[in-house]
């Protein structure tokens, strides 16, 4: 009897190669061992996944048929994959209430009452002309263009930039003094995404509270 | 010296001897100390036409999420059955005695697919038109072991009369101990119920051999079958077989046979009876498949022994009181329960085939014929054709601006087609909705170029053809949950013919359990149970009987 017959599965449609162009849509470069996780709350694991960061969509591998697929975004709650450098990215699927308001999958930078989450778009826009490989001249590539949310069920999401400045300005004056103090005790000097991250951890294990 | 020495070497033989049988004893005991289900009815005796509510207690090591109770004759003849799910190792249900039943001793039966050890429960079914047999003597079970249970001493039933009147009012509180409510396990049984004195039926149990490699049914029914080459009678590998539920939101399921060509289908969070539809193909259009469905019912030879036993005196005076009670409840159109609404099928909200990318009402158009006329008139990026009375059908693939090559997957009512002359004559009024994928579609390993889904008006799937690799079921799924009704009779001139005036197979287990009840016209014993499970997988009742005059 084949394995995990009865488990629920996978439904999607096939993913057509996305347009030329500099710059990279997806998050990871090859398929990740990776998990999916159904609304029904079942989990399949042990698939190739790669998050195409253009379209906003998890593709995985099916082995059986050689088909990469794009599984229907509806159907899921999450996903997780392990990427090349060995660090597992756990991906939620969220309504986004803002501008452009659609189900999109955030990634889970910190979770708890109040979660960091990334959401790691990338779009196709226009640039400086270049010509590509095949000696084309182009005016389009992908761009980074992540966004950064701190979400709480009852109060949604505020916007925050990787810097100290976006977020200590989401604390009152007498508690970005505290935070100041808690970060250079520390040592943490907010310069990329993993800094932000340290310095967020921080904040939270010291019991301070984000009020938006 | 020697002499002594003897002596003492047999008596030492001797007492390790005794000790080694202690042992066997002690271990072959404990052995045969196996824990199996425990089953409880309403009531023993009942009449053709009325319904019987049951509860039961799964044992602790039970690994099957389901379990199946049969009544089956003494023939070991399945007369009706239900299947309930486990949840905190209790289930409760009602089956519905048909009023065609034979008067006779009949056997309910609990027993799920893997189970060594049934457990069945004696009752005796009295036909509401013939009664008792003349011959005032009947079948009964014999030389079986009844499963005993001694009453609980701790348990205090307080309140409960000896006498009451008909349609009197009565209270009743039941005190448990807090060390027996440390100890129990799920929900308890309490019931309020008619007794005949006269006569009363055991549970025992009986050990079955389950077929080996039997699969558990862990969350729902497992249907298992198998695929043959219709030419040469040998398991056939690699045929996809399809598992159809029509729906608003249809269910579907499939499976690839392997070397032995069997498949299996797990059919869960379904209530009552549905249709099943269940079809296999091959990849290769001219092989010719055949498809069986394998019945796991293997208990049909475990049955105990018979004996003809007279009736105890005054039964016959009881039953005929009893036919008289449901037949007046059946002309007064009194129903002994009500069915509770069953939990709505979670599908994820769209069908297994995707989001439609068109959905069409043809009735909202003008009346068109056939299906070719559809196509053409409302269903841009749909192509069917009849040439030389060929059928073709092709999606427009959106993404891609082009039509597939291949056939789309074809469905009337969930269920896959692959005979396109069945849908050929079909005009708007057969049609009630259509939905259309333009893209190509994956489900599991499962590729769809483009879907075209029709709803028809009828939904009898009647169009589908009878073959070889088509079986067509009506399956009786989980049983819904039911509740007694409790009557309001007393106010009415209709007369109360309740032979149950409690019973609640789901009563929370608290220091203190508060009952109010009312007895019916019915004259005669009553008696008031309670039953439960405790952790170390024994049960416990406490009873008392009274009498309304």
């Amino acid at each position: 009897m084949p394995k995990n017959w009865d488990t629920e599965k996978i439904r999607g449609t096939r993913h057509l190669p996305y347009p030329s162009a500099t710059g990279f849509p997806y998050l990871n470069d090859r398929f990740s061992p990776g998990e999916i996780e159904f609304l029904s709350g079942i989990k399949v694991g042990n698939i190739g996944l790669r998050y195409s960061s253009y379209r906003d969509e998890i593709i995985y591998y099916n082995t059986a048929i050689g088909t990469q697929i794009e599984i229907d975004k509806m159907s899921l709650k999450g996903f997780d994959f392990t990427d090349a450098d060995g660090n597992k990215r756990i991906f939620r699927r969220q309504h986004y209430d803002g501008y452009f308001s659609n189900e999109r999958y955030f990634e889970v930078l910190g979770d708890g009452e109040i979660s960091l989450l990334a959401y790691r778009k990338v779009a196709l826009q226009i640039c400086p002309t270049y010509t590509d490989d095949s000696g084309k001249l182009k005016n389009m590539s992908y761009q980074n263009d992540y966004s950064f949310y701190f979400y709480a069920k009852d109060k949604g999401y505020s916007q925050v930039k990787i810097t100290k400045s976006s977020l200590l300005s989401k604390f009152d004056k007498l508690t970005q003094k505290t935070i100041k103090k808690l970060l250079r005790r520390n040592g943490v000097q907010i310069s990329d995404e993993t800094s932000f991250i340290h310095a967020w951890n921080l904040i939270k294990e010291n019991g301070i509270k984000l009020i938006f | 010296m020697k002499k002594l020495t003897q002596k003492r070497y047999f008596k030492v033989k001797r007492k390790t001897i005794l000790l080694l049988l202690i042992l066997f004893v002690a271990y072959a005991g404990k052995a045969q100390v196996k824990e199996s289900f425990r089953l409880y009815t309403d009531r023993d005796l009942y009449v053709s036409g009325e319904t019987l509510l049951l509860k039961l207690f799964a044992p602790s090591t039970e690994k099957s999420g389901i379990v199946n109770v049969d009544l089956i004759n003494h023939d070991g003849k399945l007369i009706t059955g239900i299947t309930k799910q486990i949840v905190d190792l209790q289930a409760d249900g009602f089956i519905y005695l048909p009023d065609s039943l034979g008067s006779g001793c009949y056997l309910l039966r609990v027993a799920t697919r893997t189970s060594t050890i049934l457990t069945i429960k004696e009752l005796y079914i009295s036909n509401r038109f013939n009664g008792l047999p003349e011959s005032n003597s009947d079948l009964r079970p014999s030389g079986i072991l009844p499963l005993n249970e001694a009453a609980d001493q701790t348990l205090q039933i307080e309140g409960i009369a000896s006498r009451y009147k008909a349609r009197e009012k009565g209270k009743a509180a039941v005190h448990l101990p807090n060390e027996l409510l440390n100890q129990i396990e799920g929900n308890l049984l309490v019931s309020v119920a008619e007794v005949t004195p006269e006569y009363s039926t055991s549970e025992f149990t009986l050990n079955a051999a389950p077929k080996t490699g039997q699969i558990i049914e862990a969350e729902g029914i497992i249907l298992e079958g198998i695929v043959s080459d219709k030419r040469t009678s040998l398991p056939f590998k690699g045929a996809i077989v399809n598992l159809s539920i029509p729906d608003s939101i249809p269910g579907f399921q499939y499976f690839i046979t392997g070397d032995d060509g069997r498949f299996y289908f797990q059919i869960k969070n379904y209530y009552g009876k549905i249709p099943v539809v269940i079809q296999c193909y091959s990849n290769d259009k001219t092989q010719l498949l055949k498809m069986v469905l394998i019945d796991p019912e293997n208990l049909k030879k475990v049955m105990p022994n018979f004996e003809t036993k007279a009736f105890p005196s005054g039964l016959r005076k009881n039953i005929e009181r009893s036919t008289d009670a449901v037949t007046f409840r059946k002309i007064f159109n009194q129903q002994d329960i009500t069915t509770v609404p069953s939990p709505l099928t979670k599908n994820n909200g769209y069908p297994f085939y995707g989001v439609p990318s068109k959905t069409v009402d043809p009735k909202l158009f003008f009346d068109l014929p056939d299906f070719t006329e559809i196509s053409r008139e409302l269903l841009p990026g749909v192509k069917f054709r009849a040439y030389n009375r060929i059928p073709t059908l092709q999606v427009f693939n959106l993404p891609q601006q082009n039509y597939f090559n291949d056939t789309p997957l074809l469905l009337i009512d969930g269920i896959p087609i692959r005979d396109l002359n069945l849908i050929r004559d079909m005009g708007s009024k057969d049609i009630d909705k259509i939905e259309v994928c333009q893209t190509e579609r994956f489900y599991g390993d499962l590729r769809f170029p483009g879907v075209v889904a029709l709803y028809t008006s009828k939904a009898d799937y009647t169009r589908l053809p009878e073959s070889d690799n088509l079986i067509k079921l009506n399956l009786d799924v989980f049983q819904p949950q039911a509740i007694l009704n409790s009557t309001s009779a007393s106010q009415s001139s209709d007369p109360d013919l309740r032979p149950v005036l409690i019973w609640n197979p789901a009563t929370k287990p608290q220091q203190t359990i508060a009952l109010d009840f009312q007895t019916s016209d019915i004259k005669g014993n009553f008696k008031l149970m309670i039953r439960g499970k405790t952790k170390d997988g024994s049960t416990f009742y406490k009873e008392q009987k009274f009498e309304v005059q």
